[in-house]
């Protein structure tokens, strides 16, 4: 139990930091705060206290600003400060503005609305059942339902009108709540379960059409609260007095709860989940050490408590069925552990062909996880570790803090599961044929990485791959995972700017507007859609405003094919040069380069971008730019260009 | 009047609420007098009672509670502990 003295020293630390601008140890300060008493008034302390540095916050963090606008119809003031606070606490920094509570609808049909006007980066649309449904609770009151399911079609019809006129005013990212079903109804418990047309069951269906209908709306995501006042305290979630005498829709115990998941919700529209878990083996993976207990000693399989460890095997197993990659990261002797794979097969949820990798021996592990990284080109904050020993969990921590670290309850193993989903980190609002794929692509990688060790001329080498590169207009491909790369590729990223679907939609079909995804393949397999880039002629200059290639294809000249393809592209559409612009971050000096390599020359533009862009241009009269020689280049429009010099297969 | 009249904890939450420095938080401290002790914040200085102290307000006593005097008062009259 904290004291109160450990309370207020952490305010003091949280002052003191904010006065010296110091956001990391004010935002560390402000979570222990928050998470250890949660009390309203300390939360208003923090949010005030960090509030005063958001800049400091945004230049040392790298923290987003999000210009986000409220569309309610219940009182949400009070919880500004537990949403500002949490999210700040996710690195987002929030400007808010809220709507008023009766002009939803206006707000999202109007062109030149507060909303409109206010120019938001994300609206968050908190609506009760009132305003969704009103007429709903009547209609169910028999539980026999004549209407009920016409009423159901008709608001969310309603609502994916109103959806579809915010989102052709606006590119914000949305995020639609759901609604919580009710409880306390007239038919009573029984009723409710066993009648088809109960409130409970109306609701439950009017939920998954919202859901269904904001998966047809880019960059929009629906957010079931019902789910979270069920976890939380069912009767307790809603304080009827404070709802019926403020219109409070959550109750205040529940506040940093509320906003938590609000973040963690809207999040998924603007970061991608980390691909790699690495799990440790003795007390983790099964119960139990190897090396003492042997093969047949380590608990896991049917019975207790082997389950809790089949349970986490089968956790592991789901993520990796969905492109989460898995890797075993262990100090143990690899026979024993092969040996216990063998022997102990039927007891295990998972095989060793369901590892990307494994790092079995007595390196560090921090050793381990950095070769795991370059193994696979990934970021270390790509990486997730689960480890059972408080040691190896610290040292990772201190010497790799871009990695998630979850330490495994080894008293109570049942709670593994809750612990690592309750953590954000693999939270993804699509899954892609791309991410089902990853497992195999990762281990073709491993053959090509040993292949090219083989080879003796690169050349040579990248010619046995056999790569096609298939250009596609990103309205053709899935535009689900152009989205996701321009969210999470850092490294080979020229500009770093995270544009929207919505916005990437318009680079497709503004004239002049190229938005070009690039597929590749080889003789080892599909990686599927791993570049993209999005440009536009502004009269005869064309502007490339992102180009981005996924890690794992670097190297192999798909970064030219594309830049070829985007200057072909320009020239067709009537532009005589290349104006190509980087924005340098912490984590793109790879590409630093990258135009001038192709035979661009500087240019002291004065033009837009970001305040520290380096333009390049190139004169596409004297020079285009040709793909490799050893890529094979399929496209969209290939009639168009197979007569052309730039492509040759 | 002092602000020594006004327990510290009910001055500390009051002060974090409405951003002003314990110091502020006398008996006679009332809603005209701070500019921040709008409406919403009152519902959240409410609140913020109700989750220190484990009381209830009545919801039509709320709006009448517009000085520290009135809140420590009703407070008191709830068996909260200061």
């Amino acid at each position: 139990m904290q004291t109160d003295a450990e309370r207020q020293e952490l305010r003091r630390q949280i002052k003191d930091s904010a006065c010296n601008r110091d956001a990391g140890t004010a935002i560390r300060s402000a979570r222990k705060l928050v998470d250890g008493w949660n009390k309203p008034a300390d939360v208003m302390f923090c949010a005030s206290a960090l509030a005063g540095i958001a800049d400091a916050i945004q230049d040392q963090l790298g923290a987003r600003p999000l210009r986000t606008y409220i569309v309610r119809s219940v009182t949400v003031e009070p919880i500004l400060p537990f949403l500002a606070t949490e999210a700040v606490f996710s690195h987002y920094v929030l400007d808010l503005e809220v709507g008023g509570y009766g002009s939803y609808a206006d707000e999202l049909l109007n062109t030149q609305s507060a909303l409109v006007n206010f120019k938001p980066d994300l609206v968050l649309i908190l609506l009760d059942v009132e305003e969704i449904a009103g007429r709903l609770p009547d209609l169910c009151s028999d539980g026999l339902g004549a209407g009920v399911e016409a009423e159901i079609e008709e608001c969310a019809g309603r609502m994916a009108q109103l959806l579809r006129s915010l989102r052709s005013r606006s590119s914000a990212r949305i995020l639609l709540q759901g609604l919580v079903v009710p409880d306390h109804t007239s038919l009573g418990d029984v009723g409710d379960a066993n009648l088809p047309h109960s409130l409970p069951h109306a609701i439950l269906h009017l939920n998954e059409r919202l859901a269904a209908i904001c998966r047809t709306v880019s960059d929009c995501v629906f957010f079931d609260v019902d789910r979270l006042a069920a976890r939380h305290g069912g009767a307790r979630w809603r304080d009827a007095r404070m709802f019926l005498a403020n219109r409070l829709p959550v109750s205040s115990e529940f506040f940093n709860v509320y906003s938590r998941e609000l973040v963690r919700a809207f999040s998924t529209m603007y970061r991608a989940p980390r691909k790699v878990l690495c799990t440790d083996l003795d007390n983790t993976l099964w119960g139990g050490i190897l090396g003492e207990d042997g093969a047949e000693g380590i608990a896991t399989g049917s019975a207790f408590p082997g389950n809790c460890y089949f349970t986490y095997q089968s956790y592991l197993k789901q993520l990796s069925a969905r492109g989460i990659l898995l890797a075993i990261v262990s100090k143990n002797n690899e026979a024993d552990v092969q040996e216990a794979f063998r022997v102990r097969s039927s007891d295990l949820a998972l095989n060793l062909n369901q590892f990307v990798a494994c790092k079995i021996g007595w390196n560090e592990k921090a050793k381990s996880i950095r070769e795991l990284a370059e193994e696979l080109s990934l970021g270390l904050d790509s990486f997730v570790l689960v480890d059972d020993s408080p040691q190896e969990c610290e040292q990772i921590r201190q010497q790799l803090p871009d990695v998630a670290v979850i330490q495994v309850p080894v008293e109570e193993p049942w709670k593994l599961v809750e612990i690592l989903s309750e953590q954000p980190f693999f939270d993804a609002l699509s899954v892609t044929d791309d991410d089902l794929n990853r497992l195999n692509e990762y281990k073709a990688q491993a053959q090509r990485a040993q292949l090219e060790d083989s080879a003796i001329d690169r050349n040579d080498f990248l010619a046995s791959l056999e790569i096609v590169c298939t250009f596609q207009s990103a309205l053709q491909a899935p535009l689900a995972r152009a989205a996701q790369l321009l969210a999470k590729t850092n490294q080979f990223n020229l500009t770093t700017r995270r544009r929207s679907a919505a916005e990437i939609e318009e680079f497709a079909s503004v004239e002049g507007g190229q938005a070009v995804v690039v597929r590749v393949r080889d003789r080892f397999g599909d990686a599927g859609v791993v570049g993209l880039a999005l440009a536009r002629n502004q009269g005869e200059s064309c502007v490339i405003d992102s180009f981005l290639l996924s890690c794992r294809v670097i190297g192999r000249g798909i970064e030219t094919a594309l830049l070829a393809y985007i200057g072909q592209r320009a020239l067709q559409l009537g532009a005589r040069q290349l104006v190509g612009e980087f924005v340098p971050t912490k984590k793109n000096a790879l590409c630093a380069s990258f135009y001038l390599d192709h035979g661009f020359v500087n240019c002291d533009a004065k033009n837009a971008g970001d305040s520290n862009s380096k333009f390049f241009t190139l004169d596409l009269n004297t020079s285009i730019p040709q793909s490799p020689e050893w890529i094979k280049v399929e496209g969209y429009e290939s009639n168009e260009l197979s007569g052309s010099p730039v492509f040759t297969s | 009047m002092s602000y020594q009249e006004v327990p510290s904890s009910l001055r500390n939450i009051l002060s974090d609420i409405f951003e002003i420095t314990p110091e502020e938080v006398t008996p006679d401290l009332n809603a005209e007098k701070v500019p921040t002790w709008d409406s919403f914040r009152h519902l959240q200085a409410i609140l913020a009672l109700e989750g220190e102290y484990g009381v209830q307000f009545d919801p039509q006593r709320i709006p009448d509670l517009t000085s520290v005097s009135l809140i420590q008062k009703e407070l008191e009259k709830k068996g909260a502990s200061l």
